[in-house]
């Protein structure tokens, strides 16, 4: 909850995808996969998550559909495509690299 | 692809807007739900737990709104609503929206209306003219005014011709066009000729349509070349654009030419009047009044100049170029050359001939601008005014989570709508002026050529001039509602409202100032043009015929001219119903200047140094006087004794008297006039009469000579004639001057009056138009006047209510709401005041006859102004205090 603000640029992108990448979810879903994913220390805001998931879905990297939810309500799923799932593995990459290179600066 | 998959969403959310917002809808209900069922689980009640998911999803609203912000075409999506919106807002409040438009309309109409005027006044029309950019005018300076040509001499041009160094194709031709009469089967026609040097279209880079043009290596020798060419507009009227025209002879007043060819259509050559025909400057003795003796005469001045500029070359070389021939010329012609110094202008169809028309366009552009930004003022007050009142709307909408970036869009939106519809109506309205304009042309005694069609380049001008406008006046208010603090507005309307209450006073002052600059520019126009065209030019133009005079062919010599010059006029005193006649080189008012330089005996008399007096003259007959009615203060009229062999005498204007004695007799002193057929030698004064305007921008001030016919022997000969009765003596005068043995020929007889008319045009198509312009200006400045004085006093109306319903006399409340309306408008007099002395002074060269503060008009410019507000705000107050008090409380 308090790491909310320093969520950076791009990475709530990947952090959906990579929420999405185990099978679909609906938007709630989503956001609860990813505070169990990050350990809590990521937070969501309903602000942002939903703008992200549409922005997502007009990119052809989310589909989208309506299902039932666990408890009987309508609720519209999300799912990676294929083009989403390419989209994940670039990212990842590209994620590693920065990371990779940020750990090497901070610790030189 | 993500590109095609944003193409195809966009598609999507273009044609299924209703579908995917539902989708929405239900999603962030689900969602509600959902985190509902969670907080249930965890224990809550039911209600508390829907609360709970309400207030951790935040705003349902604001969410959707950044969901559709995100979605392809958002922006094309929100504009639309933002136009549907606005047009719904418009309708809603029709008075508002047709107040505001209809300002739009005018101040835009205007400005296109002008421009369109301008440009064609000002460039060439570019056809079949090549490069335009490249050709200069030339002429001498006038008057040491920065605009505006003096004409000069014929070898002025030939000079100019041989020396210069960075010109090419220089060509001349006369002042004016000239009537001209064409034989035809069906008696004589009367058209409009340009005698042209005949390197003239090769210049202009002309060429012909059928036929061929004048080429540069036709002589211009007097006889030399007896050709003419058509313009496509006369070939057409009177040829049935028949081409076997060419070759064919026509008789030009009288003398045969040949037609060798017919100009492109369109093509109008270097001047605003509309040209039928050019005769090569070979056959300017034949078919004009022009002596063989103006070709060589040094002084004075008839034709204009004209010249490509060579490759490489600048204006600025040319100006220098032509200053070192000036210099030159005047040390190889002391005292005879004009004493004015040559001048060079880039070329334009219109301003050299008629400096009057050039400035008064600019003082057009800046009435037509002023009454675009009072059109602005008024619609910024407006929507000012309004937007104070949409502060509960504005605070509501960002509680409801509008970004203020979309409550500014949208403001702006308004704005550019009403200004799109202001537009419209204003390519509209140019129109309609520019076709009343044309309606005032047709009367002017020559026609005028004047393409004034609205084309791409004046729509794209006003599209702009709106854009910039609707920005400028559409951008304070929107930042100004958009900046409302939610809760405050929300909680109480009123508060920081002073802020607002300073913007729209300061609004109220501008307007008034910039009202009162317009009608008073507008009326010193309309009173120069009652003054100019009243008869007290100081002469009498009522009642003279004029005719140009060709009294040289058939004789030789200066002597034998003056002799057949008697002779004409004396046979003309003889005709039944001519009260007077005399001659003169020149008519007044008829754009036709004799610079000459006049220094007193024993002065340094140099020509060219700061000694000599740069004055005007004239070359009279004796009887010019009462021909004219002018009268004479002191000493006598020129008579038939003072001849060749006789003293030489002059007569001078009243301001030459005062210049060189002002506190003497003028009469039996010497003057030398430089300039005339006798530099040098001191001629003695025998008369002083009253000034008159020979010119159209005379002030009075410049020192005017006359000089007898009979000492002077000028190149051009005028005949006057007055008639007693009113009743036309032309056929009488023709038949007279027809009936002499060497038959002079009288060549197209008009009336003086006509020919003043066509002095007088600029300055009266300039007075119709800012006539016009400043009541359309009061109009305006009385809508925005009446608009935010009567808002103002509506914002007050829970105000007087009360006080009424406290017991305050009525006309108690009416003062006071009055009295701080008439304080604003008084500040905006006293500013407008100022700017208004200053635009007269600006002015003061075309205000001729009045002075730039001329009282009457400024007085009933404020006493309108001050009725205006006074009228904007009793209506709107007297309603005020007549709704009964619970009403107006209620409404609030």
């Amino acid at each position: 909850m308090t790491q909310r603000a320093s969520l950076l640029q791009g990475t709530l992108d990947l952090l959906i995808l990579k929420a999405l990448s185990t099978g679909e979810l609906h938007g709630l879903g989503v956001s609860r996969r990813i505070e169990q994913m990050t350990g809590g220390t990521f937070a969501v805001q309903p602000g942002s998550l939903f703008p992200a998931l549409h922005r997502l879905e007009e990119s052809g990297w989310l589909a989208s559909e309506w299902e039932a939810s666990e408890n009987n309500r309508r609720a519209k799923y999300y799912k990676l495509t294929k083009a989403g799932k390419r989209q994940l593995g670039e990212a990842t990459e590209q994620w590693n690299r920065v990371a990779l290179a940020m750990t090497k600066a901070l610790e030189a | 692809m993500a590109i095609r998959a944003r193409v195809a969403s966009l598609i999507r959310n273009l044609t299924r807007r209703q579908r995917i917002e539902r989708d929405l809808d239900e999603e962030l209900r689900a969602t509600v739900e959902m985190l509902a069922d969670e907080k249930v689980r965890a224990g809550f009640t039911p209600d508390a737990a829907r609360c709970a998911a309400l207030a951790e999803l935040g705003g349902v609203e604001s969410i959707k709104e950044q969901v559709r912000d995100v979605r392809a075409g958002a922006v094309l999506d929100t504009v639309g609503q933002d136009v549907r919106y606005a047009i719904r807002l418009l309708r809603r409040y029709p008075l508002f929206a047709l107040t505001a438009a209809l300002s739009l309309a005018v101040g835009i109409g205007a400005n296109t209306a002008v421009f369109t005027i301008g440009k064609s006044l000002l460039r060439f029309s570019p056809v079949a003219v090549s490069d335009p950019d490249r050709l200069v005018d030339i002429g001498r300076s006038f008057d040491g005014l920065p605009i505006g040509f003096n004409p000069g001499s014929y070898p002025d041009y030939l000079d100019i011709r041989r020396r210069t160094t960075t010109l090419e194709h220089v060509y001349a031709h006369p002042l004016f066009p000239k009537d001209m009469r064409v034989e035809s089967a069906d008696g004589n026609e009367k058209v409009v000729g340009d005698v042209v040097t005949t390197n003239y279209f090769a210049a202009l880079g002309a060429h012909a349509a059928i036929g061929r043009l004048f080429s540069p290596d036709e002589s211009d020798a007097q006889g030399a070349s007896p050709l003419a060419v058509l313009s496509h507009r006369y070939w057409v009227r009177s040829f049935n654009a028949d081409p076997g025209i060419v070759g064919q002879t026509i008789r030009v007043n009288r003398y045969p030419v040949t037609v060798i060819g017919v100009t492109p259509e369109g093509f109008q050559g270097t001047t605003v009047v509309a040209v039928d025909m050019w005769v090569p400057m070979s056959m300017v003795t034949f078919v004009t009044g022009a002596a063989p003796a103006q070709l060589d005469a040094r002084q004075g001045g008839w034709v204009v100049m004209g010249a490509r500029l060579k490759p490489g070359a600048s204006v600025q070389q040319a100006v220098a170029d032509l200053a070192g021939i000036d210099r030159s010329l005047r040390q190889e012609y002391p005292g005879q050359q004009h004493p004015q110094p040559f001048r060079l202008l880039p070329a334009t169809p219109m301003a050299d001939k008629m400096p009057l028309a050039a400035a008064a366009l600019l003082l057009l552009g800046a009435v037509a601008s002023t009454v675009l930004v009072i059109a602005c003022a008024n619609v910024a007050g407006l929507l000012i005014a309004r937007a104070s009142g949409r502060g509960r709307e504005m605070a509501l909408r960002l509680a409801v989570g509008a970004s203020r970036s979309r409550l500014i869009r949208q403001l702006l939106t308004e704005t550019l709508l009403l200004f799109a519809i202001g537009a419209a109506g204003g390519i509209a309205l140019a129109r309609a002026m520019t076709t009343a304009l044309m309606s005032v042309l047709p009367a002017l005694p020559i026609p005028v050529h004047l393409s004034l069609t609205l084309d791409w380049r004046v729509v794209a001008l006003t599209c702009s001039l709106a854009c910039v406008a609707a920005l400028l006046s559409g951008l304070a208010p929107a930042l100004h509602a958009s900046r409302a603090d939610v809760s405050t507005v929300l909680k109480e309307e009123g508060q920081g409202a002073s802020a607002r209450l300073r913007m729209r006073s300061a609004f109220v002052v501008a307007q008034v100032a910039l009202s009162l600059v317009l009608v008073f520019v507008g009326g010193l126009f309309t009173r120069a043009l009652q003054v100019a065209s009243s008869t007290d030019a100081g002469f009498d133009a009522r009642g003279v015929d004029v005719a140009s005079i060709d009294a040289s062919s058939g004789v030789d010599g200066n002597a034998a001219r003056l002799n057949v010059a008697r002779e004409v006029l004396e046979r003309v005193r003889s005709v039944p119903g001519v009260t007077s006649a005399s001659m003169a080189s020149m008519l007044p008012l008829a754009n036709e200047s004799m610079g000459i330089g006049l220094t007193l005996p024993g002065a340094v008399s140099a020509p060219g140094t700061s000694e000599e007096v740069a004055g005007n003259g004239n070359v009279v007959a004796p009887g010019y006087f009462s021909t004219l009615q002018i009268p004479i203060v002191v000493g006598r009229d020129f008579t038939d004794r003072d001849v060749a062999g006789a003293p030489l005498v002059a007569i001078v204007g009243e301001a030459a008297a005062r210049r060189f004695w002002p506190s003497e007799d003028p009469i039996g002193k010497r003057l030398i006039v430089n300039g005339g057929s006798r530099p040098g030698a001191a001629i003695q004064v025998i008369g002083v009469v009253r000034d008159i305007r020979s010119r159209v921008l005379d002030f009075g001030t410049v020192p005017f000579v006359y000089l007898p016919l009979s000492q002077h022997d000028p190149a051009n000969l005028t005949l006057l004639v007055r008639s007693g009765n009113g009743r036309s003596v032309a056929s009488g005068v023709r038949a007279a001057i027809a009936g002499l043995r060497t038959s002079p020929q009288a060549i197209s007889i008009q009336s003086l009056e006509d020919v003043v008319a066509v002095a007088l045009t600029p300055q009266r198509v300039g007075a119709f138009v800012a006539g016009s312009l400043g009541l359309v200006g009061v109009l305006l400045a009385a809508i925005g006047i009446y608009g935010v004085t009567a808002y103002t006093v509506s914002r007050r109306t829970r105000e007087i209510a009360i006080r009424c319903a406290l017991g305050a006399h009525r006309g108690t409340v009416v003062r006071l709401v009055i009295r701080h309306a008439l304080s604003l408008t008084a500040v905006g007099c006293v500013i407008g005041l100022v700017l208004g002395a200053i635009a007269g002074q600006v002015l003061s060269m075309l205000l001729v006859g009045i002075s730039p503060l001329d009282p009457p008009t400024l007085v009933s410019a404020v006493l309108l102004c001050l009725f205006i507000a006074l009228a904007g705000c009793v209506v709107p107050t007297m309603r005020a205090v007549r709704v009964a008090a619970s009403d107006a409380l209620r409404a609030e």
